[in-house]
C-alpha cells in the first residue's frame, strides 16, 4: 500500500480515528518539511481561498495517479469505486451523517451549488414551483453561488431575496434579526420560499454564521429546503450535519482539511426529494443515486478523492487531531488579528467567537481604500512588493449606519487573515510591517496603482 | 560533435531494438532523417517506405528541433505502463507519455507553491495558449470557438442542457425531436434522457448494421431516421453523430451526414468525436458541425483529463453554458469553462507539451495516425486469420481501432459474458481488451457474437497481439465457453 513517511519514525500501525497518546506528535520541523513546497518567501495568510496540502498527502495522491496510468482499466474496474467509498465512509463519520448514501464527493462547493440549484430550476420548468416562488440567500454569498442562482433560479422564473447582514458584526443576534426580517419580507406578497441558502462561514467578509439557529428558523417559517454552503467549514469549525439539520450541506476538503485540489463532500439528507438530485455531467451511472453518479462523470483524475484516508493519518499526527488543529488555528488567528489591529489602530470585523481560522482586520483608513479596484490593487501590491498573500475586502459604506472609524475617518478596507498549521508569527509581522510602511510613505491605494 | 554522438546513439538503439523477430516495421515510428535507409532496410523497413517518408510541416522550428524518437525513447516514455499487460485498449482511457506527465507535475507544483499568484497571473494565459493550439489543429476560425472541458461527457451535458432550456422556455415544442445513433456512447444516451426526454423531447435512434459493410448503409439508415424524426410536423432540433463510434467501433462519414442534416432542416448538429483528435482527421470547417467535441487524453497523449468543445460562431450559440456555474457565468463558454471553481487544471495546460511530443514522430500526428491505422488493420487481419473469423468493418471504415470477431465456440451470449471474458483475459492472460456482444439477428445461426476492439498506439508491439491471439486459442483449445465463467 502507501509508503509510510519514515522521517518522523512513526510506527506502521496507526489508528485512523484516535490521536496518538504517546509522545510522538508531529514536530515543527516535520511541519516545515510537509509544507516545504510552499513558496518560502511568501507570507501565506490566505488559506481560505485555495487551501493547502502537505507533502505526505501529495505523495499518496501521486501513488493513485500512477496506478491509473499504469493500468487504467484494472484501476477502473477493481480499485476506483472502493477507494471513493472508503473516503465517503470516513467523511460520513466525521460529519455525523446517518448513512453513507447521504455523502457524495464532488469537485468543490461550486459544483454542489450547481447540483442543488439545477434541481430547483427543473422544478420551475416542470411546473412544480410557481413563477416568483423564492430562493433566499445571504447578500454576501459567494459570487459563484449568486451566479448559479441567476443561471438556474432567476432564469427559470424564480425570485431571490438577499439577506443583508451587518458588517462589522457584533453578535449572533444581529444576524438572526436580519435573517428573520428578510423572511418576513419574502413571505409578504404571498411568495413561497422554496430554498434558503445559508453560508456556514461567509467568504468575504468572513463571519461564522449561527447556522443551526437559522435552519431552525427556516423550519419554523415553513421554508421547504435549506442548503448550507459550508465551503470553509470542515477542518475549521465543528461539522455535525444532524445537529445543523439542513437538507443539503457542502464543504470543501481542500481548504481546511489538507486534501489536494480538489474535493468536496455534498451531504443530502435522505428524503423523498433527495432521489431527484443529479450531477449535471451525466454518465452511464445516471439514475443510480448522486453518490454513484458523482463517482464517475467520465474519464478524469479522481485521485484527490482517494487520499482522504492519508489525510486522516496526517491530521492524527497532531495533538488533539483535527479538534486540536482547529482550536490552535482559531486561538492564533485571533491573537494575530488583535496584534495587527493594535498596530494599525483599527478593529476586528467580528468578535473572536464569530471567527474560526480566519478573521477580518480593519486596514488603516489613510490607505483610502474606496473601491473593489483599490482592494485588488493593494492585494497585488502586497504580493508583488512585500511577498504577502492576503485577500482584501472593500467595505461599502451604507447610509445611516454606524461605522467604524480610526483617527476620524471610516474604515473601508479589511484584510482576511488566516492561520493554518504551517503559519508562523513572522507571516503576520510581515503584513503588519508592509501596511505600516505603505502608510508611513503616505501612499493611498490609488497611488499604488500608478506605481 | 554533439550531432554525431546523437546520431550514433540513435543508430545503436535502432539496432538494439531490431533483434530478429522482436519488432516489425510498423513498431518503429520512423527512421531518423539523420541516417540513411541502409540500416532501415536491414530490419524489414522497406526501402520504399524509408525513401518516401518526407518530413512534412510537422515541426515548430527548423534545424534546432529535437531529434525524432527512437524505439527505446518510446519504451522509456511509456515505462510506467504495466509491462505484464498486453495493452490493446487505448480507446477507453488513452495513454500519456512520461514527458507530458512530468510537465503536468510541474504545473501542479507551481499551483501548490503559490496558488493565488498562479490563479491571478498564470492560469488564464496558459489555458488560452492550449486553446489556441487546438484551434489551429482543428482548423477552427476563432479561438472563441474553442472551449476546454474535462471530457466529451461534459461537452455532451453542455450541448444537451441548452436543448433542455429550449424546451423549458418554449423555444421548442413538446415532442420536437433529437436524433442519435443507436451506437451512441452510453453516457451520451443518458444525457439525452436527462436533458431532452425529461424536458419533453422525442428521441430517435439510427440503427446501424454491424458488421458494417459500407458507408452507404450508414447514410441510408441516417436518412430514414431523419424522416421518422420529422414526421407529423416535428422539428428535428439536434442530431448527435459519433465521428468514431465506441462499441462497436466504426468510422462514421460525418461530413456527409452533416450535409444531409442541413438539407433536411435539422436545427443543430453535435458531433461526438471522443475518439477524434489523433485518430481521424479533424477539420471543423470541412465537417461543418455546430458542435464538435474530442478527448485529448485518448489519442492526443494528454493526461486525464482534457477535451475540447468546438462551438461554431453563430447567434444560436451565445446561450451555451457550463453547468457548473462560477463567477465567470455569462462571459462565454470558453471563459466559463476555464474556471469552474478550485480544481486541478494542470491537464489542460500541457497541450503544448503534448504537441512537442507528437512532433518528435515522423510526420507528427499525421504520421502517427497513418501508422496506427495500418498497424491495427495488419494485426486485425492476423487475428481473424488465426481464429477463422472476420473484421467488423472494411479497413477504410476503421481508424486506430478495429473490431475483430472472436471464435463462435466461446459462446458469448450476453453483455455479461463479454464483460466476464474481458475480466478473464485480464486476470488469467494479462491482456486488456474490451469485448462487444453482438446479439444474433433473426435467422442467424452459429454466427460470431463477440468482437474484441483492438487498438494500436505508438507504444504497442506485435507481441501484444500474439499474446491475445494465443490466449484465445488457448481458451478454445481448453474447450472453454463463457457459460463456464462465474456470474455468467
Amino acid at each position: 500500500m502507501l509508503r509510510e513517511d519514515p522521517r518522523n519514525g512513526e510506527s506502521a500501525h496507526r489508528s485512523s480515528k484516535k490521536p496518538k497518546l504517546s509522545s510522538k506528535f508531529i514536530t515543527e520541523s516535520d511541519i516545515r518539511d510537509e509544507f516545504s513546497h510552499h513558496q518560502p518567501r511568501v507570507a501565506r495568510i490566505n488559506n481560505g481561498s485555495f487551501g493547502s496540502c502537505p507533502g505526505s498527502v501529495l505523495t499518496a495522491q501521486r501513488h493513485w495517479q500512477l496506478q491509473f496510468l499504469c493500468q487504467p482499466d484494472a484501476f477502473y474496474f477493481n480499485t476506483l469505486r472502493h477507494g471513493i467509498t472508503a473516503s465517503r465512509k470516513i467523511i460520513k463519520d466525521l460529519i455525523n451523517a446517518d448513512h453513507v448514501e447521504e455523502v457524495s464527493l464532488v469537485d468543490n462547493a461550486t459544483t454542489a451549488a450547481a447540483i442543488v440549484l439545477q434541481r430547483i430550476g427543473r422544478s420551475f420548468a416542470e411546473g412544480k414551483f410557481q413563477k416568483n416562488d423564492t430562493v433566499l440567500m445571504l447578500h454576501c454569498a459567494f459570487q459563484a453561488v449568486k451566479k448559479s442562482i441567476q443561471a438556474y433560479v432567476t432564469r427559470a422564473g424564480g425570485s431571490v431575496i438577499e439577506v443583508r447582514l451587518p458588517f462589522p458584526v457584533n453578535s449572533e443576534e444581529e444576524i438572526v434579526f436580519e435573517f428573520k426580517k428578510s423572511i418576513e419580507e419574502g413571505k409578504s406578497n404571498g411568495r413561497k420560499i422554496r430554498l434558503a441558502i445559508i453560508d456556514h462561514i461567509t467568504s468575504m467578509p468572513s463571519v461564522v454564521i449561527p447556522v443551526k439557529e437559522l435552519v431552525r428558523i427556516c423550519r419554523a417559517e415553513g421554508i421547504e429546503q435549506v442548503f448550507v454552503d459550508a465551503a470553509h467549514a470542515i477542518g475549521s469549525v465543528k461539522v455535525d450535519v444532524k445537529e445543523v439539520g439542513a437538507d443539503f450541506y457542502v464543504s470543501n476538503l481542500h481548504k481546511w482539511f489538507f486534501c489536494p485540489p480538489s474535493v468536496a463532500f455534498l451531504y443530502c439528507k435522505k428524503s423523498t426529494s433527495s432521489s431527484d438530485v443529479h450531477h449535471p455531467v451525466v454518465s452511464h451511472e445516471y439514475g443510480n443515486g448522486l453518490p454513484i453518479e458523482s463517482s464517475w462523470i467520465g474519464t478524469r483524475d479522481y485521485s484527490s478523492q482517494l487520499v482522504v484516508p492519508a489525510v486522516l493519518e496526517f491530521i492524527n499526527r497532531f495533538e488533539g487531531g483535527i479538534d486540536g488543529i482547529m482550536k490552535r488555528n482559531h486561538d492564533e488567528v485571533v491573537k494575530m488579528g488583535k496584534m495587527l489591529a493594535e498596530s494599525w489602530g483599527t478593529n476586528l470585523g467580528t468578535p473572536p467567537e464569530m471567527s474560526a481560522a480566519m478573521i477580518m482586520v480593519g486596514l488603516p483608513s489613510r490607505l483610502c481604500l474606496n473601491s473593489e479596484e483599490d482592494a485588488v490593487t493593494l492585494r497585488s501590491h502586497l504580493r508583488d512588493r512585500y511577498e504577502v498573500e492576503v485577500p482584501i475586502f472593500h467595505q461599502v459604506s451604507k447610509d445611516g449606519e454606524e461605522e467604524v472609524r480610526d483617527m476620524g475617518r471610516f474604515i473601508t478596507g479589511y484584510v482576511r487573515i488566516s492561520h493554518q498549521v504551517y503559519n508562523t508569527w513572522k507571516d503576520y509581522e510581515k503584513l503588519r510591517d508592509a501596511i505600516n510602511q505603505i502608510v508611513e510613505d503616505g501612499k493611498t491605494c490609488k497611488m499604488l496603482y500608478t506605481e | 560533435m554533439c550531432h554525431l554522438i546523437t546520431h550514433f546513439l540513435e543508430v545503436e538503439s535502432f539496432f538494439f531494438c531490431c533483434s530478429p523477430g522482436s519488432f516489425h516495421r510498423f513498431s518503429f515510428p520512423m527512421a531518423s532523417p539523420l541516417h540513411d535507409s541502409p540500416n532501415a532496410a536491414v530490419n524489414g523497413t522497406s526501402a520504399v517506405e524509408a525513401k518516401s517518408r518526407l518530413p512534412k510541416r510537422s515541426r515548430l522550428h527548423a534545424d534546432s528541433s529535437p531529434p525524432l524518437f527512437t524505439p527505446s525513447d518510446i519504451l522509456s516514455e511509456f515505462s510506467h505502463h504495466d509491462p505484464t499487460v498486453a495493452r490493446i485498449n487505448n480507446g477507453s482511457f488513452g495513454s500519456c507519455p512520461s514527458s507530458v506527465v512530468s510537465a503536468q507535475h510541474d504545473f501542479q507544483l507551481q499551483w501548490l507553491q503559490q496558488p493565488d499568484d498562479f490563479y491571478f497571473n498564470q492560469l488564464q494565459p496558459k489555458i488560452l495558449q492550449s486553446r489556441t493550439i487546438i484551434k489551429d489543429l482543428i482548423n477552427a476560425d476563432h479561438v472563441d470557438e474553442v472551449s476546454i472541458v474535462d471530457n466529451a461527457t461534459t461537452a455532451a451535458a453542455i450541448v444537451l442542457q441548452q436543448m433542455a432550456w429550449g424546451f423549458a422556455e418554449g423555444k421548442f415544442n413538446h415532442g420536437d425531436a433529437a436524433v442519435m445513433l443507436h451506437y451512441a456512447y452510453g453516457a451520451v444516451k443518458k444525457s439525452v434522457e436527462a436533458y431532452v426526454t425529461r424536458a419533453g423531447g422525442c428521441v430517435f435512434e439510427v440503427p446501424l448494421p454491424f458488421p458494417a459493410n459500407s458507408v452507404d448503409e450508414i447514410v441510408h439508415e441516417f436518412r430514414q431516421a431523419l424522416q421518422r424524426g420529422k414526421q407529423n410536423g416535428r422539428r428535428v432540433r439536434l442530431a448527435v453523430i459519433d465521428h468514431v463510434t465506441s462499441m462497436p467501433t466504426v468510422v462514421i462519414p460525418v461530413k456527409e451526414l452533416v450535409t444531409i442534416c442541413r438539407e433536411e432542416g435539422v436545427d443543430q448538429v453535435f458531433v461526438d468525436a471522443a475518439h477524434g483528435i489523433g485518430c481521424v482527421d479533424v477539420d471543423m470547417k470541412q465537417i461543418g458541425a455546430d458542435f464538435y467535441t474530442s478527448n485529448l487524453h485518448k489519442w492526443y497523449f494528454c493526461p486525464p483529463s482534457v477535451a475540447f468543445l468546438y462551438c461554431k460562431r453563430s447567434i444560436n450559440n451565445s446561450d451555451l453554458h457550463h453547468p457548473v456555474v462560477s463567477h465567470e457565468y455569462g462571459n462565454g463558454l470558453a471563459i466559463e469553462s476555464a474556471w469552474i471553481g478550485t480544481r486541478d487544471y494542470s491537464a489542460q495546460l500541457v497541450v503544448p507539451k503534448a504537441l512537442e511530443f507528437i512532433n518528435r514522430f515522423e510526420d507528427g500526428i499525421d504520421g502517427i495516425k497513418k501508422r496506427n491505422h495500418e498497424s491495427v488493420v495488419e494485426m486485425g487481419k492476423m487475428l481473424v486469420e488465426a481464429w477463422g473469423t472476420h473484421l467488423g468493418c472494411p479497413p477504410e471504415m476503421c481508424s486506430s481501432m478495429v473490431m475483430v470477431g472472436l471464435p463462435a465456440y466461446l459462446g458469448i451470449s450476453s453483455d455479461r459474458d463479454a464483460l466476464n471474458l474481458r475480466t478473464c483475459l485480464r486476470e488469467k492472460f494479462g491482456v486488456e481488451v474490451p469485448i462487444y456482444y453482438r446479439s444474433p439477428k433473426d435467422g442467424e445461426d452459429g454466427v460470431v457474437t463477440g468482437y474484441a476492439r483492438i487498438s494500436y498506439q505508438v507504444y504497442n508491439k506485435v507481441e501484444d497481439y500474439y499474446k491475445f491471439r494465443d490466449a484465445i486459442n488457448q481458451l478454445v483449445h481448453n474447450a472453454f465457453t463463457c457459460a463456464s465463467l462465474p456470474n455468467s
